[in-house]
């Protein structure tokens, strides 16, 4: 897939936020600052999904993990008060080399293979230019049916994994419920 | 005149860069104006309701106040506490202005030329972008290093994020008459059934206006910033400026909050009638278009402020309560109730299936059904179901609450004497 333009350049300075931000992530001391580099990387990877014209995705990447699953992870690390790590004497990475240089190696195999596929195969199909030209246009009259090509693959296609997604969440939910459920609010209303 | 000026000038960058930058400094221009406004129309419209007159001394009936304030909140000393985190404390009022302003590009403000852009997810966009602002909260709680921000930042985190739910399901509702998420497109939706959607939706507007409160800290629901209990929440620390930042971004967001509530529910620039003015001047059809809108947005954005001086505010756990318990269980309702409406429609012809796969309701015996139903079917219907779900909650039921109360001291007394 070849990258021209305007693409390119949007393309490689979001790269190289979600980049140098995720090695941020695990470097900063302060669980906060941490969770804040985390924030900048998912959003750079939304900018990358609106450049590969899913701003479907792109929308639900920043409101579910930006504005809730990161709320909520906030609101852990304020009501736990991680200190220990902020000490500068305080290690903050386990040293475990071995295991880190397997992943790392598998890792970029694994890209490697997509990379010869995606060559070989050709399923990313760079998008017609004068398509793209006439969508910019006119931006009034013609809009992509991203999003309802979602909602139907997810409903016919998908529906199986989207069930049984939801049900793993039900569960996940009234496992918490029980956790946090006391003895003594369970005798009021007996 | 977005087509007349490129053409003229022969350019790409012209339609796509210039003319978006100019209509950007218009609206961030009249916006903030209207924010700057709203803070002197909160102040008035509270002493009128009090039987008082307000600001009165900067300007005709303190016009000019907004003017002073923001001087004044400029040349302010600012301050930050010793114990704060530095990076975090500057950059967090920085995030929520930002997050309710960047919104403010893919509203719909009127027909044509009038509506900056319009993008294929515009209202997914805008909730998206305005959960952001949440974290601007959190964080300048969290960073100000003081206990009453904290209380405030943790406070406002759970209550925004139970009522984005409500407010993300509430509209739906009114998403599945539209059939798109482009804010330029449901309004066009709206045009082509003419109906405005809050007849078809009644409960969704209803149930998204309560939770728009909630999103934005307004009381009843502003616990956030509850000066009784919190001298000010999570802002305590913040002085100069960044405050005002801060209040920047909640004004704007009431902004945004209305003006999704007008462009799903009130039909957004339309109005009866105004489609008569297209055919003779189409310039003054779109300047019309742009007034109706604004005045949509003022009222409801007076909504706003005379519900805060007439409702209480709510405790911590009433709040959860009707957010969880109330809200969250009758947008489900209503979702599934209109879902079952349109196959009954379909059925009985009321609804139709047009060549472009867009569902219409046909006729007037067609919009009879669906607004007879909406008030007839789904509110009764939700509300029985609510009251089924809720029958054993603290605050509702009160008296078989009591009752049930009494009967286990009875049966605790008895069982002492019986000892």
């Amino acid at each position: 897939m070849q990258l021209q333009g305007y693409e390119a350049i949007f393309f490689y300075a979001l790269a190289l936020v979600a980049l140098i931000m995720g090695v941020m992530v695990i470097t900063v001391r302060s669980p906060v600052h941490s969770a804040l580099f985390l924030i900048s990387t998912l959003i750079g990877i939304a900018g990358l999904f609106i450049l590969l014209r899913a701003e479907f995705i792109a929308g639900v990447q920043i409101l579910v993990y930006v504005g809730g699953v990161m709320v909520l992870f906030l609101f852990v690390i304020m009501l736990v008060n991680v200190q220990q790590e902020t000490r500068e004497t305080t290690q903050i990475f386990t040293r475990q080399y071995v295991a880190g240089y397997l992943i790392v190696g598998l890792l970029t195999l694994s890209f490697l293979y997509v990379v010869r596929e995606s060559r070989n195969t050709q399923f990313l199909k760079p998008p017609q230019i004068e398509e793209r030209a006439e969508t910019t246009a006119t931006p009034m009259t013609s809009l992509s049916k991203d999003t309802q090509e979602v909602g139907d693959k997810l409903y016919t296609r998908a529906a199986l994994p989207f069930e049984i997604a939801s049900v793993l969440l039900l569960v996940a939910i009234v496992g918490s419920v029980m956790l946090a459920r006391g003895r003594k609010q369970e005798k009021i209303f007996e | 005149m977005r087509d007349k000026i490129p053409q003229s000038i022969g350019d790409a960058w012209v339609s796509n860069v210039i003319w978006p930058l100019i209509q950007i400094a218009i609206v961030f221009f009249v916006v903030l104006t209207i924010v700057a406004y709203l803070t002197l129309a909160e102040r008035k419209i509270s002493a009128w309701i009090q039987v008082r007159m307000g600001p009165m001394r900067v300007g005709p009936w303190g016009l000019l106040q907004p003017a002073a304030d923001g001087l004044k909140l400029l040349i302010k000393e600012d301050i930050m506490p010793l114990k704060a985190d530095r990076a975090v404390f500057t950059i967090a009022p920085i995030i929520t202005a930002v997050a309710a302003i960047v919104v403010l590009t893919v509203l719909p403000y009127g027909a044509d030329w009038a509506t900056i852009t319009n993008i294929n997810i515009g209202l997914l966009f805008i909730l998206a972008v305005s959960s952001v602002g949440v974290l601007g909260i959190i964080l300048g709680g969290w960073a100000s290093n003081s206990k009453y921000p904290l209380l405030g930042a943790l406070r406002s985190s759970a209550q925004m994020v139970s009522y984005e739910v409500a407010m993300g399901l509430a509209l739906m509702g009114a998403l599945m008459f539209s059939k798109t998420l482009s804010m330029y497109s449901i309004v066009e939706a709206q045009a082509k059934d003419q109906m405005w959607y809050v007849f078809y939706q009644p409960l969704g507007f209803i149930i998204y206006f309560i939770s728009a409160l909630a999103e934005t800290n307004r009381a009843p629901f502003d616990l956030p910033e509850a000066e009784s209990e919190l001298t000010g929440g999570f802002h305590t620390e913040y002085s100069g400026f960044r405050f005002s930042l801060y209040f920047i971004g909640e004004y704007t967001s009431m902004f945004v909050v209305s003006s999704i509530a007008v462009t799903l529910f009130l039909g957004g620039w339309h109005f009866p009638f105004i489609g008569l003015l297209k055919e003779q001047d189409q310039t003054l059809y779109v300047l019309a278009s742009i007034v109706v809108f604004f005045a949509k947005v003022i009222l409801l954005l007076w909504a706003f402020m005379w519900f805060r001086w007439t409702f209480p505010r709510y405790r911590y756990d009433q709040l959860m309560d009707v957010g969880w318990k109330w809200l969250i269980p009758a947008t489900l309702a209503n979702i599934v109730i209109t879902g079952m409406l349109f196959i009954v429609g379909q059925e009985l012809g009321f609804v139709q299936t047009t060549g472009d796969g867009r569902v219409e309701v046909v006729g007037v015996a067609g919009n009879a059904f669906m607004i007879g139903t909406a008030f007839l079917i789904t509110i009764p219907a939700t509300a029985i179901l609510l009251s089924l779900i809720n029958r054993r909650t603290r605050d509702f039921n009160l008296r078989a609450q009591r009752q049930l109360q009494l009967r286990r001291r009875q049966e605790r007394i008895a069982a002492g004497a019986g000892d």
